[in-house]
């Protein structure tokens, strides 16, 4: 009975795999626009795909740069407060794919700059490492109604080596920082997870 | 602004039952305890389908009451409680006092009191806190449950940002209210329960000099009944509705606010010998009238360039939500069948944001399969994921399109005893997630993001455990992810991952004084780009490989001291496809050598009980080749060293005082440590005392 059921599984096996589980035919590249992602070898190539991937709204290179193994996102308390109690609580690898693809999937344009001019990004050391004090900068416009919000946040981050590659394992949002040019405070990033996570 | 006003009552009917209700116990396994009133769950942003739960689940509850039944006590505690945090980022004082007032018949009353600073030490920010909170509950005082809770919340933040602009954000939140709740009450073959409560909340907050309050009164009540149909059978209905009203604040705007909803729903649970399960099915409608910043289609609050008078809108928010639910796990022998079906859908509008109507349906089926007997198990899940949303934009006159997810998982797991204490493990899985945005009627996509992920993974785990001494396993995993962009114009991106992992290891435990653990891990990724061999893409396929040497030894030479050593041996190459020969072989250029040591050393030792010495210290060097256009080479240097004591004491048989104490000191360096985290104290110290 066990080999016949055996048999039976590793068949169901092969015909699920040929059936269930193929993926769609792509359409060949056309107009767009390709997308030079660096190699994860190093804390600041991993931190600079993500402004690659908002520029693109192409949510594989932001889910590739995010740990496998363990991610949390922790926000400032300004952008906590603004949602339910519970939102950022437990906020993992699977929430941050949902946040991003859902964020990217509302049909909007993405400016970013994820360190300010002159930011130097210490070199790559050792299986850890935390970047501290990262302004990031981005501006989003939606592509319905044609309006703009603007996002500008300081935080740290962890990376970590993880395989072969680094990635980012704690993102925390530290406190919101001015818009340069009407100087009123503006939120972190920790609006747009709140808002496009919980979708 | 003006109080509230008036209240609407709910009026309670119980759904008819046609035949039974759930066994109770049964029933209640199946609720998630809530602890939180309905009104503060309602809040903006939360979907339909998730208020329409939190609604639903109030009544399975049990209630926020401590009702034992011990014989009679009488008597008064208090609890004061004061310590101090210390980490890298900022320093925590705080005092709590716990007073317990204990009544006959099991009645409590139960006051916390919170007191918190926070300074933080890379922000130019504190952060003070004051909480009250209590609950008062009448015990067997009466024939039904009855308690009393209230809540002060006061907090202050004060940041200032990089520029220099201060912010505070000041809130100021009570509560009170009461619960009232029958549980098992029979009326003829009914078993019954009910519940109602009633509470008043009101706040005071200002954050970036906009004011946000709100004074508001609910009421909501419920009830479930449920009678057994056959022998493990049950069938239940319940039915819960609430209403809120009040004022609000906001901004410059001052207007009422209101919210009402109500619940129904019905099941069958059973609970036999060869099969358990439950048919379920919930309807929710609510509606909320209540002030909010004005928000763009994609629900962002957008004020800029917009008017004082029209950045607050007066927002009627409302949902309609069902959910089936079927779940029968079923075993005859040694198999298992378990199977779970669900749809959930949703529909939420907005009168004033622009994101209008938004519709959301999801289906999920959950199968298993297990076969577990003597040497050889085995347990096949597949999962199947299906859902839609969709959006018609404010003052639109036609839906964006829907946009499709949908995800399957299969998973095959094998385990066999191969030898004695010899185990093998077989995982094979398989998944296949997709993104479909859906043209809308007139031809429009919602994005171009359709996307395809495929993974397949297989991993082998060989064990050998010789208890108490020696302990072997060797670990092989493959996997391959596939990234399918859809749309051309993003299919250049495409790519293909191949990862295989092998990793043997063993622990030996040399003798009770030392014991050695080893490990080896080998990872290799290749990268596939599928169109780079097209001249318009320019992606280079490439590959990564990393070994890492893993020692660590466990010297206990007593047991006061315990001492750990550890070394990481990590060598890492990286290369770029640059071309592939007439025969198929391919060439690569080397883009990265890098070698990472890291040597660890730990101890502790117990001076006397409770109190413990600590230290530890590691250090890395990394050196990096970098080959390019032009050839770098670079080394860097970091550690890190702490050490510490931890100290836990009580005193006193009677009204005891305890002492718990933390304290670590580091000093850390690498190109990575700035100023606070190259030099600091992390600390918990608390003093206790109960009288």
């Amino acid at each position: 009975m066990r080999q016949g059921l055996a048999i039976w599984l590793v068949c169901s096996t092969v015909l699920l795999s040929g059936c269930l589980f193929s993926p769609r035919e792509p359409e060949p590249p056309g107009t767009g626009v390709e997308i030079d992602y660096l190699p994860r070898s190093s804390p600041a190539n991993v931190w600079s795909n993500l402004e690659k991937s908002l520029f693109a709204t192409h949510a594989p290179g932001w889910e590739d740069n995010i740990s496998l193994i363990e991610f949390r996102y922790i926000p400032d308390d300004e952008a906590r407060d603004q949602f339910p109690p519970n939102t950022f609580v437990d906020w993992d690898r699977a929430r941050e794919v949902t946040f991003i693809n859902n964020f990217y999937n509302s049909n909007v344009t993405n400016i970013a700059k994820m360190s300010e001019d002159g930011y130097v990004f210490p070199p790559a050391a050792g299986n850890e490492m935390t970047v501290e004090d990262i302004i990031y900068d981005l501006k989003v416009i939606n592509n319905v109604d044609g309006s703009e919000v603007r996002y500008r946040g300081k935080c740290d981050v962890i990376f970590r080596l993880e395989g072969n590659f680094w990635y980012i394992y704690e993102w925390r949002d530290l406190q919101g920082e001015s818009d340069p040019d009407s100087g009123t405070l503006l939120n972190t990033m920790g609006v747009l997870r709140g808002t496009f996570g919980s979708q | 602004m003006k109080r509230v006003t008036g209240m609407s009552l709910v009026v309670f009917a119980l759904l008819a039952v046609v035949a039974g209700g759930p066994e109770p116990a049964l029933a209640q396994e199946e609720y998630p305890p809530a602890n939180e009133s309905v009104a503060d769950s309602l809040e903006t942003g939360m979907s339909a389908m998730d208020q329409a739960r939190i609604i639903a689940d109030q009544y399975a509850q049990d209630p926020q009451v401590e009702v034992t039944s011990e014989p009679f006590i009488q008597g008064l505690s208090n609890e004061p409680k004061a310590g101090a945090l210390a980490n890298v980022r900022q320093f925590t004082y705080y005092g709590d006092l716990i007073t317990t007032l204990k009544f006959q018949n099991n009645s409590t009353f139960r006051n916390t009191f919170k007191f918190s600073w926070e300074e933080y030490r890379k922000q130019d920010k504190t952060v003070q806190k004051k909480d009250d909170n209590f609950t008062y509950g009448l015990g067997s005082n009466l024939p039904f449950v009855f308690t009393m809770n209230g809540a002060w919340n006061w907090s202050e933040d004060r940041t200032t940002n990089t520029a220099g602009f201060a912010n505070l954000s000041k809130r100021d939140q009570k509560r009170a209210g009461l619960n009232a709740m029958k549980s098992n009450f029979k009326t003829g073959f009914l078993n019954n329960t009910a519940k109602i409560s009633a509470r008043i909340m009101d706040q005071e907050s200002v954050n970036q000099n906009q004011r946000n309050d709100f004074n508001e009164g609910a009421i909501d009540g419920g009830f479930q009944s449920d009678m057994r149909i056959a022998e493990g059978a049950r069938i239940a209905g319940r039915l819960y509705g609430m209403t809120l009203e009040g004022d609000r604040a906001l901004g410059n705007s001052t207007e009422s606010s209101s919210a009402n909803g109500d619940t129904v729903g019905f099941g069958v649970y059973y609970k036999r010998t060869i099969a358990n399960g439950r048919v379920a099915v919930t309807r929710s409608n609510f509606q909320k009238k209540y002030l909010d910043f004005k928000r763009n289609t994609n629900g962002l609050i957008d004020t800029v360039g917009v008017d004082e008078d029209k950045k607050v809108v007066d927002e009627l928010e409302t949902n309609d939500a069902i959910s089936y639910e079927l779940e029968n796990n079923f075993r005859f022998g040694r198999i298992g069948v378990g199977t779970r079906l669900t749809r959930l859908t949703s529909d939420l509008d907005y009168a004033q944001s622009g994101v209008g109507l938004r519709q959301k349906e999801q289906d999920v089926m959950d199968l298993s399969l297990t076969y577990a007997v003597g040497p050889d198990s085995f347990a096949v899940s597949y999962d199947y994921l299906w859902r839609w949303d969709d959006q018609r934009y404010k003052n639109a006159t036609e839906n964006r399109g829907k946009q499709y997810n949908k995800a399957r998982d299969y998973e095959f797991r094998y385990f066999r005893d191969l030898f004695r204490h010899t185990k093998l493990n077989l995982r094979y899985h398989e998944g296949l997630s997709q993104d479909i945005a859906e043209e809308n009627a007139q031809g429009h996509r919602p994005n171009e993001n359709d996307l395809d992920r495929h993974q397949a993974d297989i991993s082998a785990r060989l064990e050998r455990n010789w208890i108490g001494k020696f302990r072997a396993t060797m670990v092989f995993t493959y996997q391959q992810v596939q990234d399918l962009n859809i749309r051309e114009s993003r299919s250049s991106n495409n790519n293909v991952k191949d990862s295989y992992e092998l990793s043997p290891g063993y622990a030996w435990t040399i003798s009770p004084l030392i014991s050695l653990d080893q490990s080896y891990r080998v990872y290799i990724q290749y990268t596939d780009f599928l169109y780079s061999n097209l001249e318009t893409v320019n992606r280079s396929d490439d590959y990564s490989k990393r070994g890492n040497l893993a020692t660590k030894v466990i010297i206990d030479p007593s047991n006061r001291l315990k001492i750990t050593l550890r070394h990481d041996y990590n060598k890492r190459f990286s290369a770029t496809k640059t071309g592939v020969d007439a025969s198929g072989n391919a060439f690569y250029h080397r883009d990265l050598n890098q070698t990472i040591n890291k040597i660890e050393l730990a101890f502790r030792f117990v001076v006397t009980q409770g109190v413990t010495l600590e230290a530890s210290t590691y250090r890395t060097r990394d050196d990096r080749e970098n080959f390019g256009t032009r050839d770098t080479t670079t080394r860097t240097y970091s550690g890190e060293m702490w050490v510490g004591t931890q100290v836990r004491r009580r005193w006193f048989q009677k009204n005891p005082l305890e002492l718990s104490v933390m304290v670590r000191k580091y000093n850390a360096f690498g190109p990575s440590v700035t100023e606070t985290s190259s030099d600091y104290w992390e600390a918990d110290i608390w003093l206790k005392w109960e009288f």
